[in-house]
């Protein structure tokens, strides 16, 4: 779908450190009150992994080859996780009972397999997926409502549920391979990442990008020669799509993880990522050999004391070159 | 009708036949006061007389539904016109579907009852959940009107909507085309349902009553003064995921004659 420019978004894998304070923001600013508390519109998980919603990329959706949608499964309450909250009240003020305990009791969350990845010590791994809408130039969800009541914007490619057409159906929560679209059972309405638009529309960038303590995200439109999106995804091709075999055509981009080197069972170094290759592909396709190669080179550039405007790039030295958004 | 409901249209006579209980006689589907509808009949809406006080306006099982004309009608599933609505995993609503439905008018409202078999009470709208649901359209045109939501802006249908996760409300809806659907601004429909729960829940059913004032207050909405209005139906089963367009429907128009223009009481 062709738009007059496209915000996007890069991720940083190797300097997400798995906090959750992009969580904490995004859920402060738009998910912690009417219906929506259920929802992570960005979520981090852990990798392998099952994700938030649980298993969602088993659940189908998106597009197959020839461009039609795919069937698709839609989460149940349980597999986002069912909220819970604590009696700090009658636990620690009034004293009234003995136990802090949650209201209900925790079956899944959104983060239940944190750190669990996969492997056995000493070659076990696992890494953080910081997940939000993709924004996508192909949107599942846009291509599955039958109201037309989403819609991309034309100014910012910024995909919105219009929530006067809205009448929740679900078939774009099915239809969004990623899950990033939700259904809020108070309004009878589906809701999405807005991109933090009003803030776009200040000239701020997103909570969750502004916040990152690792500095891990850029945003800018992916037009501009000069901006961090083009140069990642385009000049030096390091940030790739999740999942590109979906059809929908994310337009956010990750710095896929390098790992350290495997170990051999009598200890030996063996010349082979911890993350095995084979994996990572699955996740951001063919091109993540190439990618990590590209990473390593320049950070031994680094190392060295030789110039690398791509490391440069990836350190995020100040906000004001990591977010461009006029 | 589909072989299923031939075989249990069958089985069911067969056992009305070899048995002496009552209750088999008494099913609805054989009863003789139904008149079976086709799309394209005429049903008449039968008049309240002027000294039939309803204690209830809407009350689903008001004694004087059993006093009135039942009508009933196979509703089949709708053909899909968006690639949505033919991913779906239920394929319930490819069966057909009997409803029954009586029309009436007083001197100041329009009245429609329905009802229908339903094994599930299905009230919830909820991340895991997709409720019942039982619409009937009019269209404000004539019968060259598409059943299908109506033709466009300037050969619109006027919908009337019972959704069972709000047994109250009615809503009063517009359409012209597919994905057109939109709320009016008058909400005067009224409405009340009760689900009925049988031992055996595939004999539990559904009763829906839908009124209105006679009089249209909107452009969109239906006026009951014309002597003849297209009119059909649609029906959702929740525990099928069915909504939007995964129904079954009225193939074509039932005709209201709405009775406006008579002369007698």
């Amino acid at each position: 779908m062709a738009v007059k420019r496209q915000l996007s978004m890069v991720l940083d894998l190797n300097k997400c450190i798995g906090c959750q304070t992009c969580t904490a923001a995004c859920k402060l600013m738009w998910t912690n009150r009417n219906g929506r508390e259920f929802m992570y519109w960005n979520n981090v998980e852990t990798q392998p992994g099952l994700g938030y919603p649980r298993d969602y990329q088993n659940m189908g959706g998106g597009f197959d080859a020839d461009g039609a949608l795919r069937l698709g499964r839609q989460p149940s309450q349980e597999d986002y996780g069912i909220p819970w909250e604590y009696n700090y009240e009658e636990a620690l003020m009034t004293g009234t009972d003995p136990w802090l305990r949650p209201h209900v009791k925790p079956t899944w969350g959104a983060n239940w397999d944190e750190d669990q990845g996969e492997g056995d010590y000493p070659n076990s791994y696992y890494f953080y997926l910081p997940r939000l809408c993709n924004h996508c130039a192909n949107p599942g969800c846009l291509a599955a409502c039958t109201r037309n009541a989403i819609y991309k914007r034309q100014e910012d490619g910024i995909v919105l549920v219009d929530q006067e057409r809205c009448r929740g159906y679900r078939y774009c929560v099915n239809a969004c391979p990623y899950k990033k679209v939700y259904f809020n059972e108070q309004i009878s309405k589906s809701e999405k990442c807005i991109f933090c638009y009003p803030r776009i529309e200040k000239g701020l960038a997103t909570a969750c990008a502004q916040q990152c303590v690792g500095r891990i995200r850029w945003i800018g439109y992916r037009d501009d020669e000069e901006g961090p999106i083009h140069q990642l995804v385009e000049k030096y091709q390091v940030a790739l799509p999740l999942h590109p075999e979906w059809g929908t055509e994310p337009n956010v981009f990750y710095v896929p993880p390098l790992s350290p080197s495997k170990y051999a069972s009598d200890g030996r170094e063996l010349d082979e990522p911890r993350i095995p290759l084979a994996y990572l592909e699955s996740l951001f396709g063919p091109r993540v050999g190439e990618v990590l190669d590209t990473l390593q080179a320049e950070r031994q550039a680094k190392a060295e004391g030789r110039e690398s405007e791509l490391m440069d790039l990836l350190i995020g030295y100040n906000h004001a070159e990591m977010f461009k958004l006029s | 009708m589909t072989l299923r409901h031939l075989l249990y249209g069958t089985a069911a006579l067969a056992m009305a036949l070899t048995t002496a209980s009552g209750a088999f006689a008494a099913h609805p589907e054989l009863n003789p006061n139904v008149t079976e509808i086709q799309p394209g009949d005429t049903v008449k809406a039968s008049r309240l007389p002027a000294d039939i006080y309803l204690r209830i306006q809407n009350d689903p099982d008001d004694l004087i539904w059993d006093r009135l004309p039942m009508y009933r009608t196979t509703l089949l599933a709708a053909p899909p016109v968006h690639e949505s609505v033919q991913l779906r995993f239920d394929e319930g609503a490819t069966r057909g579907k009997h409803l029954y439905f009586q029309v009436a008018r007083s001197s100041e409202r329009f009245y429609i009852r329905l009802h229908w078999k339903d094994d599930s009470e299905n009230r919830a709208t909820t991340v895991d959940d997709f409720r019942d649901g039982v619409a009937v359209q009019y269209a404000l045109g004539d019968v060259d009107t598409s059943y299908m939501m109506g033709s466009g802006p300037d050969a619109p249908v006027n919908i009337w909507y019972w959704r069972a996760d709000h047994e109250q409300r009615i809503e009063n809806l517009a359409a012209g085309g597919y994905g057109s659907t939109t709320r009016l601004p008058e909400q005067s429909v009224a409405g009340a349902s009760d689900y009925i729960q049988e031992a055996v829940p595939e004999n539990s059913e559904w009763h829906v009553v839908m009124s209105r004032p006679l009089e249209a207050e909107g452009e969109h909405q239906v006026s009951f003064e014309r002597d003849q209005v297209p009119m059909a139906f649609a029906l959702w089963e929740g525990s099928d995921h069915e909504r939007d367009g995964d129904k079954r429907v009225t193939h074509t128009w039932i005709l209201l004659d709405t009775g406006a223009n008579d002369t007698e009481s």
